[in-house]
């Protein structure tokens, strides 16, 4: 290397080294605002984009609403198992946006305060509550989380597509021999070559893979008993019928399939594009076609569900919840509450509702909210919210361990590796296993089992 | 030593066509990368193979909006990662840099009973895989974070908290690292023994030694830690994934997993103009650095 | 009689004390952020320990639960599988591209360079790139195998193409042992060469006959360490593997398992049970090559 070399060798390093620097002392910061003389709480909360611009509302009216408190959003990746190590590390935040299925196993740990001692004081009551939305703020018969927001899980469906090959796009299956019907009349390939286009696609977004059992009038958990149901006759039926969509459109076709997916929150969103002209969502779709598709033309019913069951007057439907908790360890819960009773105002529920595109939680709503709501099918989401056969993810502590294995299982399933007969009873086995250590751990630590 | 090349020109031809795939092969995911991230989302996700944008599409104009999107996007805030990674690497390197040279100059330069014993112990260390201490970490940071409470270091001096900051990923570097100390204790270990005695003959301490005559001359050794040591930081995952919670204090490769995973997913073009923006800074190092830091894995591997 | 050697002895104390004041900054950091968390580690391992409350010892009935675990034996075979098909692939590799980049040619530099290029990329990013190169409908690799005709698999998720696939990313990041190979092949002694030209040996017994006898230090060296980060792979399938959907099982390995006991199950007690189990079978791994080595490896002068 000649010296002319080492010299812009040299330079180029200290070149990197300076702008480096340069980025230290002047790039950007976390922002941080004024909150001298007021009690700081920090919240935790896994939104991001359009969704954590909605709740950073809420915050932003509630520190001017007043002098004395100042909430300071922190967005949080990973939120359950981050918050579980920050309590763990004696170092929690004051509230935390987790997910309503954290709540069991964090109540059972007594990582949570109870509403049932705080909340009264701010005029909350179980009561404000929809019916369905209830059962997942409780766990063991305490009040745990007030719900920030609430969705539930309905069949979204193409109405272009449902007129193309003649089905009535005002008619959407209400059961699930329907749902095949229109399943079949709707895919569209190439002979023998890849698919351009299916009806249902149950990988896709494959968020919930472990509820088909509910739309055939089984569960996969019985809290009552504590006891696993994977390996019930509705389970059965409902992982063969899910097989029977692999098998008539070929494994192989299907994965490769699903690898031209574009992914969720973009217009390569399958639905959006046609691939998939029926899916599974929660009302928070009508955001994405807002922003991507606006002249896209949906239909929302309640997902189909076995012959028999059918029941429009109690539709079956998932619900599933962002929840608001003050963690065990929050240095202020007076002042915690006090935010709590804020977002749980009506006009506070309802901003946050219609940014996220989803039903309100409270049993009562504004006309004004359900006129200009987003999504023209809200009132479909409303109607599983009021109904008896509304079902929430299983509360048990085990649940994150259960649904992981189930979710595993079911994509094997979905590949055509296994057959139900071969995998539904070690599941069983398995997932019991998870719930019998959870209530062994319970026992040890001398918790009511 | 070097041996010599085929002699006949049809094998030498064959060598350098291999050669040079074989070198395609390994720059190729790079090169896609780039390519991908100055397309349009519609051209990335095609079925033809092309480098570069169709010729409809303006390259700068796609590849300024791709990187633009990628900087000024407000739930992955790049700016603000980069910023957060800087700080972890600077304050890690120049700690490991520091005390790994005194470390190894204790384990060299000074005779003493135990000096064998303390570096095996140093090399043993480098067998333990993280995971065994992965998790306990975190409780040892929080028993810090207790003891000043105790003493009443906190919540007097915030600023001195653990858990909850970026402290955990560079603190324990200041207390040195196996593999540097490794290194720089063989590069003593062939400086001659003369340089010292006459400064001792002299009347000179240790420190004087370390500072004076030591330190300069392992130059090249100290950069090669450093580094090392920035590459590692640079890239590492684990460690943010399981100290950071804030998203405001995320480093880079902990940022850019963001776009992996979750619901709010981004286009693959986007991804990898993400990508490229952290490769690029690393990539740049080595170009500049190329000949120390090669010299430098040849000279660990080898002198064992 | 005694005067000198009490001076000695001082003397001895003393440089102790010296060393012991040198390397005193590794000595405190080593017991603070590694023996402290080892022995914690260990002790957890005998706990039921959810990290949200504080542990209760169970006994060894951590160690005892991992046979019939299948997702640990899962994980276990995978992270076997994986580890015994790319460490000998990743090394035969890197000797081959060290033997050819060690021959007196031009531009083996730049060479040297294209291979050692990827070890440089942030396994996040390089996570990404290969998950795009995968991809079966728009990875660049099946759009290869259409130009010859060739319909390519989805890499990422058949379950026969996953480890294959891992393999294949492992092989891109050779770059380091090739470097470590290559200095170890220019300081084999010349006449080693000459002689074994004189005895009219053909290069590729060269190659078997003296290059690698007289390297198998640094190889050994090499696949040690290679053993060390092989075993513990994460961040690359935590990446590409971990979905809102669920696990791809074949994508699934040991490090992974014992992260998600550790910080989302709440189980840190058999998460530390396997971390154990880990560093023992790497301990008892690098003792067999320790071992084997001795036989194998040849050691100029010794």
């Amino acid at each position: 290397m000649t010296s002319a070399g080492e010299i812009t060798r040299r330079g180029a390093l200290g070149l990197m080294a300076a702008g480096g620097a340069g980025f230290l002392v002047f790039g950007p910061r976390g922002q941080r605002a004024d909150t001298r003389g007021r009690i700081v709480l920090d919240y935790w909360e896994k939104w991001t984009r359009h969704e954590g611009d909605a709740m950073m509302r809420v915050v932003d009216a509630f520190n001017q609403s007043q002098s004395r408190i100042f909430v300071r959003y922190l967005i949080t990746a990973d939120i359950g198992q981050k918050s579980l190590v920050a309590i763990a590390g004696g170092a929690p935040p004051d509230l935390i946006g987790l997910y309503a299925y954290n709540v069991p196993p964090y109540a059972e740990s007594n990582a949570l305060m109870s509403f049932d001692d705080l909340a009264p004081a701010f005029g909350l009551s179980l009561g404000q509550y929809a019916p369905g939305v209830r059962q997942v703020m409780q766990h063991r018969g305490r009040w745990w989380a007030s719900v920030n927001t609430a969705g539930s899980v309905a069949l979204y469906y193409n109405k272009r597509a449902f007129r193309e090959v003649g089905l009535d796009p005002d008619r959407p299956p209400t059961t699930l021999p329907e749902l095949d019907d229109a399943h079949r009349r709707l895919v569209k390939a190439r002979d023998k070559g890849p698919l351009e286009r299916v009806g249902f696609f149950h990988p896709e977004p494959g968020w919930w893979s472990w509820l088909w059992a509910y739309h055939f009038g089984g569960s996969i958990y019985d809290a009552q008993a504590d006891r696993s149901l994977v390996d019930s006759p509705e389970n059965h039926a409902a992982m063969a019928w899910m097989q029977s969509y692999a098998r008539d459109l070929g494994p192989d076709r299907c994965k490769a399939f699903k690898e031209s997916f574009g992914n969720y929150f973009t217009p390569e969103n399958p639905f959006l594009t046609g691939k998939v002209a029926m899916i599974i969502q929660g009302p928070w779709l009508a955001n994405l076609v807002t922003a991507f598709a606006p002249d896209f033309d949906y239909g929302v019913a309640p997902f189909p569900v076995a012959p028999g069951l059918s029941d429009p007057a109690a539709p079956v439907g998932l619900i599933d919840t962002d929840v608001l908790v003050i963690p065990r360890g929050a240095r202020h819960p007076e002042a915690s509450m006090e935010f709590v009773a804020w977002t749980q105002r009506q006009d506070m529920t309802e901003l946050l509702a219609s940014a996220h595109c989803k039903p309100s939680p409270l049993a009562s709503t504004s006309p004004a909210f359900r006129a200009t709501h987003p999504n023209r099918g809200i009132g479909v989401h409303y109607d599983i919210f009021q109904s008896p056969r509304a079902f929430v993810p299983p509360q048990t502590r085990a649940w994150q361990q259960f649904k992981d294995e189930v979710d595993t299982m079911v994509q094997r399933l979905w590949r055509l590796e296994v057959s139900p007969e071969a995998a539904l009873p070690p599941l069983e086995r398995r997932t019991q296993g998870f719930i019998d250590r959870a209530a062994e751990e319970r026992r040890r630590r001398g918790g009511a089992s | 030593m070097t041996t010599d090349a085929p002699r006949s020109p049809v094998a030498h031809a064959l060598l350098y066509v291999l050669l040079a795939s074989v070198a395609l092969t390994f720059v190729m995911p790079l090169v896609w990368m780039i390519a991908t991230s100055v397309k349009p989302e519609s051209q990335a996700a095609s079925q033809r193979i092309t480098l570069l944008p169709d010729p409809a599409s303006s390259l700068p104009g796609v590849a300024q909006e791709n990187y633009a999107r990628v900087w000024n996007d407000r739930a992955v805030e790049f700016p603000l990662y980069l910023r957060n990674t800087l700080i972890v690497a600077v304050l890690s390197v120049v700690g490991m840099t520091f005390s790994s040279a005194a470390v190894a100059y204790g384990l060299s330069r000074v005779r003493w009973r135990g000096r064998g014993a303390v570096m095996a112990l140093v090399l043993a260390t480098m067998m333990i895989p993280f995971p065994v201490i992965m998790a306990p970490l975190y409780v040892v940071f929080r028993g810090i974070d207790q003891t000043m409470e105790s003493v009443g270091l906190l919540p007097r001096f915030e600023s001195l908290r653990m858990i909850g900051s970026l402290k955990p990923l560079w603190v324990p570097a200041w207390f040195g690292g196996a593999f540097n100390i490794f290194l720089l204790r063989q590069f003593y270990m062939g400086l001659p023994r003369e340089l010292d005695e006459a400064a001792r003959i002299d009347g000179c301490s240790h420190w004087r030694i370390f500072w004076t005559i030591i330190l300069p001359l392992s130059r090249p050794a100290l950069a090669v830690v450093a580094l090392f040591h920035f590459i590692y930081v640079w890239n590492d995952f684990v460690g943010p994934l399981i100290f950071l919670t804030d998203r405001d204090q995320f480093t880079l490769a902990l940022g850019l997993q963001l776009y992996q995973g979750q619901a709010g997913n981004t286009p693959w073009n986007l991804l990898m103009a993400a990508s490229t923006l952290v490769v690029a800074p690393v990539l740049l190092l080595f170009m500049v650095t190329q000949r120390t830091l090669v010299g430098g894995i040849a000279s660990a591997g080898l002198k064992d | 009689m005694t005067a000198p050697r009490a001076r000695a002895a001082r003397r001895d104390r003393r440089a102790i004390l010296t060393g012991l004041a040198w390397t005193s900054p590794w000595l405190f950091g080593a017991s603070l952020f590694m023996f402290l968390p080892m022995a914690l580690s260990l002790w957890y391992s005998f706990t039921d320990y959810p990290l949200i409350e504080e542990p209760i010892w169970t006994g060894t009935s951590n160690y005892a639960r991992m046979p019939d675990d299948p997702t640990f034996r899962r994980v276990v075979w995978n992270t076997a599988v994986y580890s015994a098909i790319s460490i000998p692939a990743c090394t035969v590799l890197s000797l081959v591209l060290a033997a050819l980049l060690s021959m007196r040619i031009r531009l083996a530099r730049f060479f040297q360079a294209c291979i050692f290029v990827p070890t440089l990329v942030p396994l996040v990013a390089s996570a990404m790139v290969w998950m795009w190169l995968f991809n079966g409908e728009f990875g660049l690799i099946n759009r290869l195998l259409a130009l010859v005709g060739v319909r390519g698999p989805t890499w990422l998720v058949d379950q026969q193409w996953v480890l294959p696939s891992l393999v294949v990313m492992s092989l891109w990041s050779v770059g380091q042992s090739v470097v470590i190979y290559i200095a170890a092949i220019h300081e084999v002694p010349r006449q080693l060469y000459e002689a074994a030209v004189l005895d009219g040996m053909s290069p590729l017994r060269r190659f078997f006959h003296v290059t690698l006898p007289m390297i198998s230090p640094a190889i050994l060296f090499n696949v040690i360490v290679m053993l060390i980060n092989t075993v513990q792979i994460f961040a690359v399938p935590y990446v590409m593997f971990k979905r809102p959907d669920g696990q791809n099982p074949a994508g699934h390995f040991y490090t992974m398992y014992l992260y998600e006991n550790a910080f989302v199950y709440g189980q840190m007690g058999y998460a530390c049970a396997m971390a154990w189990l880990q560093l023992l079978v790497i301990l008892a791994l690098t003792a067999v090559m320790f071992i084997g080595g001795r036989r194998l490896v040849y050691y100029r002068g010794g």
